[in-house]
């Protein structure tokens, strides 16, 4: 299906924010749970999307869960009253069923959280989010038009990383991956380009305050709000009844 | 006349142009802390990988302050590297804009109480504990962390107020200063102080 895709970009991201925020009220693991679920549906179901690529994605939020949910475990602040002495392969613990709890409930809160955003990310074009921001929600295009002139220069800062590092490897220097020799440079080369794109830009006509022609309009629709009610209404539903 | 308020259009895509960097020292950063915090899980301390970098997350809000020393400069810059974050399929998506915007208000706060005047070394690191402090209490609503014990979260504030303080404090003013000294920032506030 090709609803998720049909959206309105930027009102899609404002109804997953309210989502978000909805959820961060509770600690719901079954609501939890069936959002993940929902997530995952909506996102699988609609058209053109990468399957392997959605899995390998979700790998980070598991190990995260998994990470999350040990600590709470191990680190909760449960009651010792129902406290439970157990014998790992190691060592013998003191676990508790609060704290067994504790753990599943931010676990599922991180998968809870997953499944919004990549229902975002995988069915949203980045151009169009940007002109949704400027057509709906007033972005100066002063803005939209430097970000996205600065964000498609991403490519191009991910490998002047490795030539940096190579650079400095060549000439003897040892650098880690956040010393400020590697930065440094970096730093230069974002100041001159984006010096060179500003005047570009500007030399272009492009000014701020004029009335601007758009060629590509970003549609808002009933269904964006069938949406953002839909979508919430549940929640909110859930957090009453589940 | 310039106007306090408005952004020049090359101080707008440098400041974003900040942002694409710092994401992808960021995303090279996760690579590196990921098999750390594998090594963490089984003791429970996961987050603890997460939170020696988290301090890269508040050099764009930092920085930007520094360089363009208007108000809401730090805000804007880290809301942007917010969406400049989703833009690249941030797994988190949405709830990023959020997190973004409450560590932002952290350096704002700072340089507002400066009257975006005061731009010494003492009010860079004030800011970049202030987003610390800020990202902390966000933690307890996002992430739950009121439910861990009273000595895991001590530990935690204190490894990511020494993270922050490093990056988003230390290397942050280093580089605006370094940036400054090149004589390339002619055209930005930084530049036009300090010669």
């Amino acid at each position: 299906m090709t609803f998720m895709r049909s959206l309105n970009a930027g009102y899609k991201l404002l109804t997953l924010i309210i989502a978000s925020l909805l959820l961060s009220f509770t600690y719901n693991i079954r609501l939890n749970l069936v959002v993940t679920a929902l997530g995952f549906v909506l996102t699988l179901t609609t058209t053109g999307v990468n399957k392997k690529k959605f899995f390998l994605a979700m790998i980070p939020f598991f190990i995260a869960a998994a990470g999350t949910f040990m600590t709470g475990l191990l680190h909760g602040r449960g009651n010792e009253a129902d406290a439970i002495t157990v014998l790992t392969m190691t060592d013998q613990r003191i676990l508790n069923a609060n704290n067994f709890t504790n753990g599943l409930k931010l676990a599922s809160r991180i998968l809870a959280y997953g499944g919004l955003g990549m229902m975002f990310a995988f069915t949203t074009d980045s151009m169009e989010l940007i002109m949704s921001l400027m057509q709906q929600f007033r972005l100066p295009p002063k803005f939209a038009y430097g970000i996205l002139a600065a964000y498609h220069f991403f490519p191009v800062v991910q490998s002047e990383y490795g030539t940096v590092g190579a650079a400095l490897k060549v000439r003897g220097v040892k650098a880690g991956p956040f010393s400020t020799k590697r930065l440094f440079p970096m730093l230069v080369h974002a100041l001159e380009r984006s010096e060179n794109l500003a005047m570009a830009m500007e030399s272009r006509g492009f000014e701020a305050g004029k009335p601007r022609a758009c060629a590509f309009r970003v549609p808002l629709r009933a269904r964006d709000f069938v949406f953002l009610f839909g979508l919430n209404g549940a929640v909110l539903a859930g957090l009453f009844l589940l | 006349m310039e106007k306090k308020y408005s952004w020049k259009l090359n101080e707008i895509i440098f400041t974003a142009m900040l942002c694409v960097v710092f994401g992808v020292i960021y995303l090279g950063a996760v690579w590196l802390i990921a098999p750390l915090s594998a090594v963490f899980t089984p003791m429970g301390f996961a987050n603890l990988g997460t939170e020696i970098i988290f301090g890269v997350w508040f050099m764009a809000a930092t920085l930007a302050g520094y360089i363009i020393r208007r108000p809401g400069a730090a805000l804007i810059a880290e809301i942007l590297a917010a969406l400049i974050e989703v833009l690249l399929g941030n797994m988190y998506g949405p709830m990023v804009i959020v997190t973004g915007f409450v560590q932002g208000i952290g350096a704002e706060l700072v340089f507002a109480a400066g009257k975006y005047q005061k731009y010494d070394a003492k009010t860079v690191y004030l800011a970049s504990f202030a987003c610390c402090v800020l990202s902390f209490v966000w933690s307890f609503i996002r992430s739950g962390y009121g439910k861990f014990s009273i000595g895991l979260i001590v530990v935690y504030f204190i490894v990511r107020a020494i993270s922050s303080l490093l990056f988003a404090g230390v290397i942050s003013k280093a580089m605006g200063d370094g940036l400054a000294k090149t004589g390339l920032m002619k055209g930005y506030a930084i530049g036009r102080t300090d010669d």
